[in-house]
């Protein structure tokens, strides 16, 4: 168990040195630098030279990669040109905010996406199976930048119920956390409508039966708990995948997390910004990753290291 | 497979779940909306990214808007005149020589007093930041501080605009500046103290006791929404309480709505189309020309803009000191096929026109319906929408056959734009002309008003009849406000002066 952990570190941990280096690039080879954005329209050539020596962007790109390698292993991004300051701490400032979104996101699609799916599976070839599964597969077919529009048009303009954009109250949350929920939500639901359908046709619901437990005792004790264990696992990855959605669905919401923040600052090429909050969410991501794939053991004793 | 439904056991499954996604959604709804309205909540288009008012953003709207908050400068703009600020007096003494007499009531927000060294300080660091107010500054041979409240500003050459320069100058306690992280929470001088400030996303503002007026709010918030449509959903749900500059094309959102009026402001932000007359064809002022009356400018501006802009008439703002009215160029696409047959271009050309899409309001719009009317003269320009950092190596490097672009006059002073986009040395698009030259750097080291005022009127028509470009809109600032706003006042620069505006609940 233990190698197995220190392996699949070993790895995450190449994974993210391959995200610094991309990100790294990328930001490099699009055109455009931060000394022209910060001198702006009348700059004349020598200031930006002067400047990009400040800056060390005249340095050829191998010493400035070698150098940003040195700072991130301090988790040093650098100072933000645009927002003054240490850049990681700018980013981890706006964390919380991220993660409120998609902790409630996550809860939303529980609550809703498992009992629907409970519900569907008992009910299949029914009305309500066909809706669930009609519904569902327009939560994730619907862009999620048009459905947050949408929800502020109608609960916000229309019906001024609840506030679109981040105001610092509460309520503000729920439109946001929908939204970032819709899809997964239907997700879950087919998956736990297939799921329980499954566990439905194994031969120990039907020796339950058969040894005269109640419906709901087989349901309820037996059933559900085997359903709940690919779902627990798949929800690490939902929340990674809320994190990364968070980047259109906080532009939307003015939602002050790191989303919205790394949109600004890679059009204004703040380096150090974007690499900070890029690296953190592919850090977090692999992190979550590795904590689902040590999870399966726990929850399922069949599995064993060798079938991994 | 047996199937037996127990409706019953399912439903309270399924309601379990449902109600708690209810109860959820009700508990994190327990706030009071009211308690939120209580402070001002009001908000620029663009996010205030830094509160260092002499560094990169130095000349960013959102900034200086802020700056205008929370620090003083020495000298104020009040329309088109200026008038003390923390200067009681100034005067120039010679030529390079400015002499000021400071207040000695004045006293930052963490009790200490603010002194001639303070201004010394700000406006050393200011020149030295190498930032795009530095430019400004480049003159300044020394300061020093003569006394407690006088203070001497000499300039290597005359620099006429020395006291609308210092109308941007921010002053902030010398020894507290360079402190690490003084701008997450900086102190000045200004009405308002900073509570608290997240870049890009909120900036809290409370009252403090101002020796030119207490403000009457006692908090300003003014939050970063970044969707317009949001922007203006807040406004009309009453979440916010300003909003500006409401963008023309969402005008109709916001007219005849209750509770909601708009005020409106000619700004100090205008269009205009560069043509790099460095480059053929546009070396040739016949062909500029010709392609200035081949666009219907009065036409696509109230199209496109209605009451969101205005038609230019000179070019820079009517509202900017320096503006003087010139002949418009007619609508006259026959006329301006002639032209371009006279410049040995009958056949028509093909160029390219860049622009970057935030550029400002409808500049896809504004771009699509001119390179519409060239086609008609057989001008074939092709559309090029760039990201903002590419279009700004690309108008840097003079990389570019015509540009269309905003530009802010943010001085309100037609020195800031005329004097520093169009001399032969700064040689931003190409046009050389010694005469404007002359009259250029006249302007910049008179300080005589009418004297500047007549140097100015004359940069403009050269500009204007040389056609260096095509300069077709100034936009109108329009300010959404609840009714519950009173005592405000549009300001051209979008930065509000807040001193005045009371809150009715």
């Amino acid at each position: 168990m233990i190698i197995y952990v220190a392996r699949r570190l070993w790895q995450s941990a190449f994974l993210i040195f391959g995200a610094i280096t991309i990100v790294f690039l990328v930001l490099r080879v699009i055109p455009g630098d931060p000394a022209s954005l910060i001198l702006g329209s009348q700059a004349t050539p020598e200031e930006l030279e002067a400047l990009r020596q400040e800056m060390g962007l005249s340095d050829p790109l191998p010493v400035q990669y070698v150098r940003h390698l040195g700072e991130v292993v301090r988790l040093d991004f650098g100072e933000s040109w645009r927002l003054g300051g240490d850049a990681f701490a700018g980013v981890v400032e706006r964390l919380p905010a991220t993660l409120t979104l998609a902790g409630y996101a996550l809860v939303l699609t529980l609550l809703i996406g498992f009992p629907l799916g409970v519900h569907a599976a008992r009910h299949t070839g029914q009305l309500v199976d066909r809706l669930v599964s009609y519904l569902s597969l327009t939560g994730q077919a619907l862009p999620s930048f048009w459905v947050g529009i949408m929800l502020v048009l109608i609960f916000s303009r229309m019906l001024d119920i609840l506030p679109g954009t981040a105001d610092g109250t509460p309520q503000a949350l729920v439109l946001p956390a929908f939204t970032l929920a819709l899809p997964f939500l239907g997700w879950l639901a087919r998956l736990v409508r297939n799921g329980t359908l499954e566990e439905l046709g194994k031969d120990y619901v039907r020796t339950a039966r058969s040894k005269g437990l109640s419906e709901r005792v087989v349901f309820n004790v037996h059933v559900l708990r085997n359903t709940l264990t690919p779902v627990v696992t798949v929800l690490g990855l939902v929340l990674g995948n809320f994190i990364a959605d968070a980047v259109i669905i906080e532009q939307v919401f003015a939602w002050p997390g790191i989303g919205s923040l790394m949109v600004e600052s890679i059009v204004n090429r703040d380096y150090a910004v974007a690499e900070a909050a890029i690296v953190l969410i592919a850090v977090f991501y692999i992190g979550l990753n590795l904590l689902v794939d040590v999870l399966y053991f726990y929850l399922d004793p069949r599995i064993t290291l060798e079938t991994v | 497979m047996v199937t037996t439904y127990n409706r019953r056991s399912f439903l309270k499954i399924s309601s379990i779940g449902l109600a708690s996604a209810y109860l959820a959604a009700c508990s994190v709804g327990g706030g009071d909306r009211n308690a939120a309205e209580q402070a001002l909540r009001a908000a620029f288009a663009q996010p205030i990214n830094d509160l260092d008012p002499h560094g990169p953003s130095s000349v960013d709207e959102s900034t200086l808007l802020a700056g205008r908050l929370i620090y003083d400068t020495l000298i104020r703009r009040n329309g088109d005149k200026l008038e003390p600020g923390v200067a009681t007096s100034w005067e120039q003494t010679d030529p390079t020589t400015w002499v000021f007499t400071l207040r000695d009531d004045v006293t930052f927000h963490d009790g200490t007093p603010l002194t001639a060294r303070d201004v010394k300080a700000s406006l050393e660091r200011v020149k030295e930041a190498g930032t795009a107010q530095s430019a400004l500054w480049t003159s300044v041979s020394s300061v020093e501080a003569t006394g407690d409240h006088a203070l001497r500003i000499t300039t290597e050459q005359p620099l006429g605009t020395m006291p609308v320069n210092l109308t941007l100058m921010f002053i902030l306690p010398a020894d507290k500046m360079d402190s690490e992280g003084f701008f997450r929470k900086p102190i000045g001088s200004g009405p308002f103290r900073v509570e608290s400030f997240t870049p890009s996303d909120e900036l809290e503002l409370v009252a403090v006791d101002y020796w030119n007026g207490k403000p009457k709010l006692a908090k300003v918030t003014l939050p970063y929404i970044p969707e317009t449509s949001s922007q203006i959903t807040a406004l009309r749900t009453g979440d916010l309480s300003i909003l500006w500059p409401v963008p023309p094309d969402q005008l109709r959102e916001l007219e005849g709505v209750d509770g909601i009026r708009l005020e409106t402001v000619p700004s100090y932000v205008y269009y205009f189309n560069w043509f790099n007359c460095g480059r053929e064809p546009f070396t040739d002022p016949r062909v500029r020309r010709a392609m200035w009356r081949a666009v219907d400018v009065a036409g696509i501006v109230k199209n496109l803009f209605g009451a969101g802009a205005e038609v230019m008439t000179a070019p820079v703002p009517s509202t900017v000191f320096g503006h003087a009215p010139q002949e418009p160029y007619a609508y006259d696409p026959d006329a301006a096929a002639r032209e371009l047959a006279e410049a040995g271009l009958g056949d028509g050309f093909r160029t390219s026109l860049m622009w970057f899409g935030d550029t400002g309001p409808l500049a896809d719009g504004l771009a699509q319906a001119m390179i519409s009317d060239w086609a008609k003269i057989g001008v074939t320009v092709e559309p090029q929408s760039l990201e903002k950092a590419e279009w700004l190596r690309r108008l840097n490097a003079k990389e570019f056959d015509m540009d269309l672009q905003t530009n802010t006059v943010t001085t309100g002073d037609a020195d800031f734009t005329l004097g520093r986009l169009y001399d032969s040395e700064a040689d931003r698009m190409g046009y050389r002309n010694p005469e404007l030259d002359t009259i250029l750097r006249q302007a910049h080291e008179n300080s005589d008003r009418d004297r500047r005022s007549e140097l100015y009127s004359r940069a403009c028509k050269i500009i204007w009849e040389d056609a260096v470009g095509i300069f077709p809109a100034a936009l109108i600032s329009t300010y959404g406000l609840r009714d519950t706003i009173d005592g405000f006042e549009p300001a051209p620069s979008n930065q509000p002066d807040l001193r005045g505006v009371t809150l009715a609940t």
